[in-house]
């Protein structure tokens, strides 16, 4: 806080061209001088009174970390959206719109028909069909880089608030991105449950509960709940953390009836009660919990890359390894003293991502606030607290709002708010193609809509999200595409068959006739064997169209 | 702001909050939400059992009586030749179940080699006769599993080759809902406990489905949809767009039994309305798109071709059949066109040339031919009975009140094991 000042004698008012800034105005009874009005004088910012509340004044350092974020933010704004999954949410989120509820059964798959459906989703999908029908891609773009930058600001900055250490904050921040990568590049409303399981990070690891704790979590959760079927990480850690604090208590006291007694383990028990409670506030009711479990087992999924379990042979693997390590190696130097409940949601996170690699997703923000919070200690007990910790003003909030303002009009989604969607179709055409991974099939697509298919068509699983969103109006009704990346609404039979098929295993082109397929769309990428087996069998296969990207190719004697 | 210290007051008021929320929540939660629940947290069996409306299954009536066609001589001649001749030992259930919907359980015989209705039903629905023609070496027909009891439907020895082909072939012989079912290991099911399993295990997606529709369309009709044990919403919709899929000649004896099976539910739909009006259009230009091909198909002399589907081209450039092939696509075609309106019928020169082709090969057949190729030609049997709108049980009680059974007319002995090369698969 800057001393006050005795501002008597003043002959103007300095008005600072900075928002929240100004001087004292002189009462009027000492207005009036004899001192000459137009003389001059150098303004004296001494008299400048930092006017921002003091919670809301950062430091310097805070300021490094909002122009780290605000970079993430902007280069995650430029990053091509993937193309498979969300344009199947965009789809859900259509359908949505136009049929006014949520779906029962599986409604874009004509093979998936009568599955039963539970859209976790819904509310993911359908606000990301509304941004984009209003803003375009770049609206997709802003909700993903938005996602993404809020989930590691609140991890972030909780480390920073909590530690005031500019480099805690920078390995807890760099700890995330590298075990989360992966995961990150794709588009999907888990993003939104990332998001919320931060902001779980931030109430969970409190050392002391808040009042405002009591109505973020239900808020969270309810939200959480219909955004996406993560949620149970969230309950998952807030129980974790209570079993632990129940744990930590009886180690100190060895008595059980003190535990229970324990005002953290009551706040963080009844907290996880109210949060399972609030998931319960969405058009599925229970049948949510049923749901995230039935999609977990679900054997389709084992045939995913991205569900399988995690392994030192893919990159993601390797990074958790390396964080493990560095964990290790924190907790053997670090004076804070180690809790039940970061073992616990450390140990029961990681050995999730056994099950799955997705869920490196949670691993990964947990580890980036451990690594931030001991990284921190071990700084003090070495060096000190960080001397500028106190050093706030309310000029770095505006050099922050002012950063803040920068990124975001600079990214497509603010030049868009601020100049409107390009009347000239050729650049909205190029735009478009430049907001959407190279794999996108744009040119198959154009093509499909020019020549439609009829009946049945076969495509790969990556593509049929995009092909629902942008394919013909029989595909778009959800009457066309063979498979897309909800596989777990998938019937096994048939899902077996698409990988038979895809792979060009032995049968596939009496399984093609068996699904009486006359159309058949196929990436290059990882499909190039069914191209190539296609292009063989010349008599009964025509190729339609072929670019960079993939292929389409069709009967000569439609069945 | 303050740390805040959870009272006993706030802590009961969450207890009563989220407890109330959750129970609430079970109390307004849609059936499904439930079973999925119980099935995923509780590891419990929410299967809905599906409610059958009868003890007997519908049959579906032959429409034509066409003795211009098919004479009563020519048919007890086509009949005696189709008659469960079987050896006791190793007995196929495949050639018993095509035996049993061919003749009904109530078929008698004045031939004591040929096996009545009620032997046919016993070898099927008793582990006990199953073992006394197999012995213990094979596994058992009859399968028991912790909800109910499935068949064994499989290419290995003792199988059912198809799935549901039996539960199929037990309700065309009308068989009742309470027949007992004596499997390995329980004493209590009935033929009710098989269709429930078999609508529990039902996947659209599954090998064939053909006499799963058939089945299923007897005896829960008028019942639209249901639920499956995969929580899945199965209906006659579905099923019939199944029975549509794919390329004409595949499916089961070269697409026919599809065809079956669609002008089954087409007729079921007729009196229950079982299908939505836009699936039984479709299904009904389908069965259109069959009477123009075998319309185009047909070979001189009555037989179709197993590439019937091919229409004009399959006679201008014809495949090389196996001698089955054939009477499997004809016998198979004039089945279903006896239980088909007019307005499916190729011209009637065309069922002529095709009903003399089957009277004539039939009756040709030595009996070996016949037992080798049972499953095909007992379809013709059948055929050749709804043909005359009759059943061949009535028929052949009647024909044997007037043409007592003697026994040096007995066709010849069966062997005891099918000689190689013969054809299980049907």
């Amino acid at each position: 806080m800057l001393p006050k000042r005795n501002i008597a004698g003043s002959r103007y008012a300095l008005v600072s061209g900075w928002l929240f800034m100004s001087t004292l105005i002189p009462p009027p009874s000492e207005a009036v001088v004899s001192e000459p009005f137009f003389e001059h004088r150098d303004p004296d910012l001494s008299v400048l009174q930092d006017r921002i509340p003091p919670q809301y004044q950062l430091t310097r350092r805070a300021v490094v970390l909002v122009a780290l974020l605000g970079l993430l933010f902007t280069i995650s704004s430029y990053q091509p959206l993937w193309h498979s999954d969300l344009w199947g949410h965009l789809s859900y989120g259509r359908w949505i719109w136009a049929a006014k509820a949520v779906p029962r059964v599986e409604p874009l798959m004509p093979l998936a028909q009568g599955v039963p459906f539970v859209d976790t989703a819904w509310l993911s999908q359908l606000i990301g069909f509304q941004l984009v029908t209003h803003t375009g891609v770049a609206g997709a773009q802003f909700m993903y880089a938005g996602l993404i930058s809020l989930a590691f600001a609140l991890v972030v900055g909780v480390v920073y608030k909590r530690t005031g250490s500019l480099v805690a904050s920078l390995a807890a921040f760099l700890t995330f991105g590298w075990g989360a990568y992966q995961q990150l590049l794709v588009v999907r409303p888990q993003l939104a449950g990332l998001a919320c399981f931060a902001l779980v990070i931030v109430v969970a690891t409190a050392s002391v509960g808040r009042r405002w704790h009591w109505w973020v979590i239900p808020v969270t959760f309810a939200l959480w709940a219909n955004l996406h079927g993560s949620f149970l990480m969230g309950l998952g850690l807030l129980g974790l953390m209570a079993i632990g604090r129940l744990f930590d208590v009886i180690w100190r006291t060895g008595r059980v009836a003190a535990s229970l007694r324990d005002s953290e383990f009551r706040r963080l028990a009844l907290l996880t009660q109210i949060a399972a409670a609030a998931v319960l506030l969405n058009p599925y009711g229970i049948g949510i919990y049923g749901e995230v479990f039935a999609v977990a087992s679900n054997p389709n999924l084992e045939d995913l890359f991205e569900w399988l379990p995690l392994s030192l042979r893919m990159s993601q693997g390797q990074a958790a390894a390396a964080i493990t390590i560095g964990l290790f190696l924190l907790y053997r130097m670090s004076p804070r003293r180690v809790q039940c409940g970061e073992v616990l949601s450390l140990i029961g996170f990681g050995l999730a991502t056994l099950w799955t690699s997705r869920l490196i997703n949670f691993w990964a923000p947990l580890a980036a606030y451990y690594v931030g919070m001991h990284l921190a200690a071990i700084r003090w007990q070495n060096f000190g607290r960080p001397v500028e910790e106190r050093r706030s003003s309310g000029l770095n909030t505006v050099v922050a709002c002012g950063l803040t303002w920068i990124y975001f009009a600079f990214t497509p989604f603010g030049v868009t708010l601020l100049h409107g969607q390009p009347k000239d179709a050729k650049i909205a055409a190029r735009r478009y193609q430049k907001a959407v991974s190279p794999l996108t099939p744009l040119g198959t697509t154009a093509h499909l809509n020019e020549l439609a298919p009829v009946g049945q068509v076969f495509n790969t699983y990556e593509w049929g999200d995009y092909l629902t969103w942008a394919g013909p109006k029989e595909m778009r009704e959800g009457k066309q595409v063979f498979v897309n990346s909800h596989a777990h609404l998938v019937p096994r039979e048939v899902w077996q068959d698409y990988l038979l098929i895809s792979s060009a295993s032995g049968g596939w082109e009496q399984k093609l006739d068996q699904y009486s397929i006359n159309t058949v769309v196929v990436d290059l990428a990882q499909r190039g064997s069914l191209i190539k087996a296609l292009k063989l069998k010349k008599d009964a296969w025509e190729l339609s169209y072929e670019d960079g990207v993939g292929a389409v190719f069709r009967r000569i004697k439609p069945l | 702001m303050p740390a805040h210290r959870p009272s006993l007051a706030m802590i009961l008021l969450v207890q009563f909050v989220s407890f109330g929320a959750f129970a609430v929540a079970w109390a307004v939660s849609r059936p499904e939400a439930k079973a999925l629940v119980e099935k995923e947290l509780w590891q419990s069996d929410p299967y809905p059992h599906v409610v059958v409306p009868r003890e007997k299954p519908l049959v579906i009536e032959p429409l034509y009586d066409r003795p211009d066609l098919m004479s009563d001589e020519d048919l007890a001649a086509v009949l005696k030749q189709v008659q469960p001749r079987f050896p006791r030992q190793s007995l196929k259930p495949n050639h018993v179940e095509h035996a049993l919907r061919t003749w009904g359980v109530g078929a008698t015989f004045q031939d004591p080699a040929v096996l009545s209705g009620q032997e046919l039903t016993e070898f099927l629905t008793d582990h006990g006769k199953f073992i006394n023609s197999w012995g213990k070496r094979i596994a058992p027909l009859l399968q028991d599993l912790p909800t109910g009891v499935s068949i064994r439907f499989d290419r290995t020895e003792g199988g059912s080759i198809h799935h549901d082909h039996w539960l199929a072939s037990l309700t065309e012989a009308g068989v009742t809902l309470k027949t007992p079912v004596y499997s390995p290991g329980r004493k209590n099911a009935t033929i009710h406990t098989v269709l429930d399993q078999a609508l529990r295990d039902f996947r659209l997606d599954e090998r064939e489905t053909e006499w799963t529709a058939l089945a299923f369309g007897l005896w829960i009709a008028p019942q639209k949809q249901w639920v499956g044990g995969d929580g899945r919403q199965y209906s006659f919709d579905l099923l019939s767009k199944r029975l549509r899929r794919g390329q004409k000649e595949l499916g089961v004896c070269s697409g026919t039994h599809r065809v079956y099976s669609l002008m089954a539910l087409i007729r079921l739909d007729k009196e229950f309305d079982v299908l939505s009006d836009a699936e039984y259009k479709n299904a009904w230009g389908y069965l259109e798109s069959v009477r123009d091909r075998i319309t185009d198909s047909q070979f001189p002399d009555g037989h179709w071709p197993s590439n019937w589907p091919e229409g004009k081209s399959a006679v201008e450039k014809p495949v090389v059949d196996e001698f089955k092939s054939i009477v499997i696509a004809t016998g198979h075609h004039l089945e279903w066109l006896s239980i088909a309106p007019k307005e499916l019928h190729p011209p009637e020169e065309t069922i002529q040339r095709a009903m003399q082709w089957m009277i004539k090969t039939t009756k040709d057949q030595p009996q070996q031919t016949i037992l080798d190729n049972y499953t095909f030609f007992s379809h013709i049997g059948k055929a050749a009975a709804m043909w005359r709108q009759t059943s061949p049980e009535a028929f052949w009680e009647a024909w044997e009140k007037e043409h007592p059974f003697v026994p040096s007319e007995t066709p010849g002995v069966a062997p005891a094991i099918t000689p190689a090369g013969s054809s299980e698969i049907h």
